[in-house]
């Protein structure tokens, strides 16, 4: 089992969700989070003084999914977030040790 | 008099009780644009459009009173221009274009087109300051249909464009004694001039400036209701200094006409609130429902306020928010309705609501609700002015068939000044931000944000891994 994390513009959520959705996963987390990568932040001015905003809103998704659909996955989420400008975001992939349905009590891949 | 004149540092003319009354009425007033619109309209939009909506209410609000002491006042309230003979539209609809400038403009004794049964007791800056909170609140109250994508340069164009092509216009011709004055129609407090005319403004400006993004259509989430109440709230108490300040004396049609609009406002709530717990799909109350009742029952009982009874001002308020309901629940699904994006509404809770307050007089009000002077049998000689409407002038439709003609024209001119000017300004400036501008909002307009979180920490100046101790 894998988990994807991906960090992306916050307008680009519901074409992800629709996105993954289409190649089969039923359920993801989000939060709004905030970082600084190759984008510069921006100015804003408060009262005449410049303020430097250096870390820029974004969102953070996290998907559980198999093994096997793991490629298909990181594909969607990656297209779908894609603008082609800088500050798109970054998706990567972690092993996921075990997982429990806690409504059920199902564990390993027939949890997810 | 029992005091020598010498001892009193004012003119006889001066009354201080109307004075001090109408001083804090307008102040009143303006409290319900700075902050009670501002804190509105920014609790009503997206979180990403508040500092543009409360900026441009504050820039309204300023480009309003410098028009109006250059221009404005004497165009609105002054002595007409005669473009053709006195008594005909073409001789009493404008007053001439010049300003309040000299001492005596400001402190002599107020005269006006609209009241010339018995003089004024308070200076021309009193009535000029009333006055103008007034035109002010009213391109504050059309911004509402244009928030959200308008131009901020555009803006303060439109501002004194239509404060002096529109807003002069209809309140010299309802209020400073003009046309319609002169023919028998009546607006109390703006129904007309100040509700209905922003109603059909908000609706033609919105459809010239085009939809907002379709993403922040879907996505109108309220920023802040706290702030709704906040301002609502202001606009509501404000509303004693709206209606109450129009009989222009400190006497008992200014209480009547507060108890009245407050009767009319708590009717209006409480119908929209029934209307949406018995018929709306979800069956429930709403705050934003209990706003929009709010909104019809102050803006119906604006025309009338003061010359209906306290059984006319219930009847008002239930009717203009049952009324305004059903538009805003069905009428709005119908073209032109539905194809026009009116951000707040504004054609419904001040246009729609205007127009049946504004109609509403020629059939509620009460000729013995006197607005000033005193009836009776000694007094009547001194003269003094109330309404009549159908129900109490013996089933006569003459002041409904005033306030009909009067509405037209104000539906029929404004919407085609503000054509014109809206399609001026954008030969001028644009009208629209682009979409990229528009998906940021604030920050990218102002540089500013409602709510800045600009860092985790506390900034420093020199990182703890270049001090020499830690190498």
């Amino acid at each position: 089992m894998k988990l994807v994390t991906a960090v992306i513009k916050p307008f680009k959520l519901d074409e992800v969700k629709v996105a993954v959705r289409e190649v089969g996963v039923t359920g993801m987390t989000v939060s709004q989070v905030r970082g600084f990568g190759r984008t510069g932040g921006h100015i804003e001015i408060y009262r005449g003084k410049e303020y430097e905003f250096d870390f820029v809103d974004k969102l953070k998704v996290e998907i559980v999914t198999t093994d096997e659909m793991v490629d298909a996955v990181v594909d969607a989420v990656s297209h779908a977030a894609r603008t082609d400008t800088v500050g798109d975001g970054m998706a990567w992939v972690t092993d996921i040790e075990h997982v429990v349905r806690i409504r059920t009590d199902e564990r390993g891949p027939q949890a997810v | 008099m029992l005091f020598a004149a010498t001892n009193i540092p004012y003119p006889s003319w001066l009354n201080t009780g109307d004075n001090t009354w109408q001083l804090v009425a307008a102040t009143l007033v303006g409290l319900m644009s700075l902050p009670g619109l501002a804190v509105l309209y920014g609790g009503l939009v997206r979180k990403k459009w508040i500092v543009n909506t409360m900026l441009m209410c504050f820039a309204g609000f300023s480009l309003t009173l410098v028009v109006w002491m250059l221009w404005g006042y004497n165009m609105a309230f002054g002595t007409f221009s005669h473009f053709g003979p006195t008594g005909s539209f073409l001789g009493d609809f404008i007053g001439h274009f010049k300003p309040l400038s000299t001492a005596f403009d400001e402190t002599g004794q107020a005269v006006s087109g609209a009241n010339t049964l018995i003089p004024f007791h308070f200076p021309t800056a009193t009535l000029a300051y009333f006055q103008f909170v007034f035109a002010a609140i009213t391109p504050l109250l059309f911004l509402g249909g244009l928030v959200g994508r308008l131009k901020f340069k555009a803006w303060l164009l439109i501002v004194p464009l239509w404060i002096t092509m529109v807003y002069c216009v209809n309140a010299c011709l309802l209020w400073g004694g003009g046309y319609f004055a002169q023919k028998g129609a009546v607006d109390f407090s703006g129904g007309y001039v100040i509700h209905l005319s922003a109603g059909v403004a908000a609706f033609v400006g919105a459809a010239i400036v085009g939809p907002r993004r379709w993403q922040d259509r879907e996505n109108a989430f309220p920023s802040n209701l706290m702030m709704v109440a906040v301002g609502i709230g202001i606009i509501w108490l404000g509303w004693n200094g709206f209606n109450g300040g129009d009989p222009f004396y400190a006497g008992a049609d200014a209480a009547a006409a507060v108890l009245n609009t407050n009767v009319a406002t708590a009717v209006g709530l409480l119908t929209w609130l029934f209307m949406d717990m018995f018929f709306s799909r979800q069956k429930k109350a709403t705050f934003l429902g209990a706003l929009n009742g709010i909104l019809c029952g102050l803006v119906a009982i604006t025309p009338s306020a003061g010359w209906v009874n306290g059984t006319g001002a219930i009847l008002v308020g239930l009717i203009s928010a049952a009324v305004v309901w059903v538009a805003w629940n069905y009428l709005s699904k119908i073209r032109p309705f539905s194809k026009v994006d009116d951000a707040m509404g504004v054609i419904y809770t001040h246009g729609i609501a205007g127009l049946l307050g504004g109609l509403m007089v020629g059939i509620f009000a009460d000729p013995k609700m006197i607005e000033y002077g005193v009836a009776g049998k000694v007094y009547d000689a001194a003269g003094s002015f109330s309404v009549g409407g159908w129900f109490y002038n013996g089933h006569s439709f003459h002041q409904l068939w005033e306030q009909f003609i009067a509405g037209m024209w104000i539906i029929g001119f404004t919407a085609v000044a503000t054509t014109i000017i809206f399609y001026l300004v954008k030969a001028l400036v644009g009208l629209r931000e682009d979409d990229e501008t528009l998906a940021i909002g604030d920050i990218a307009i102002h540089e500013e944000e409602a709510f800045p979180e600009p860092t985790f920490g506390e900034p420093v100046l020199t990182p703890s891994h270049t001090h020499s101790d830690n190498k």
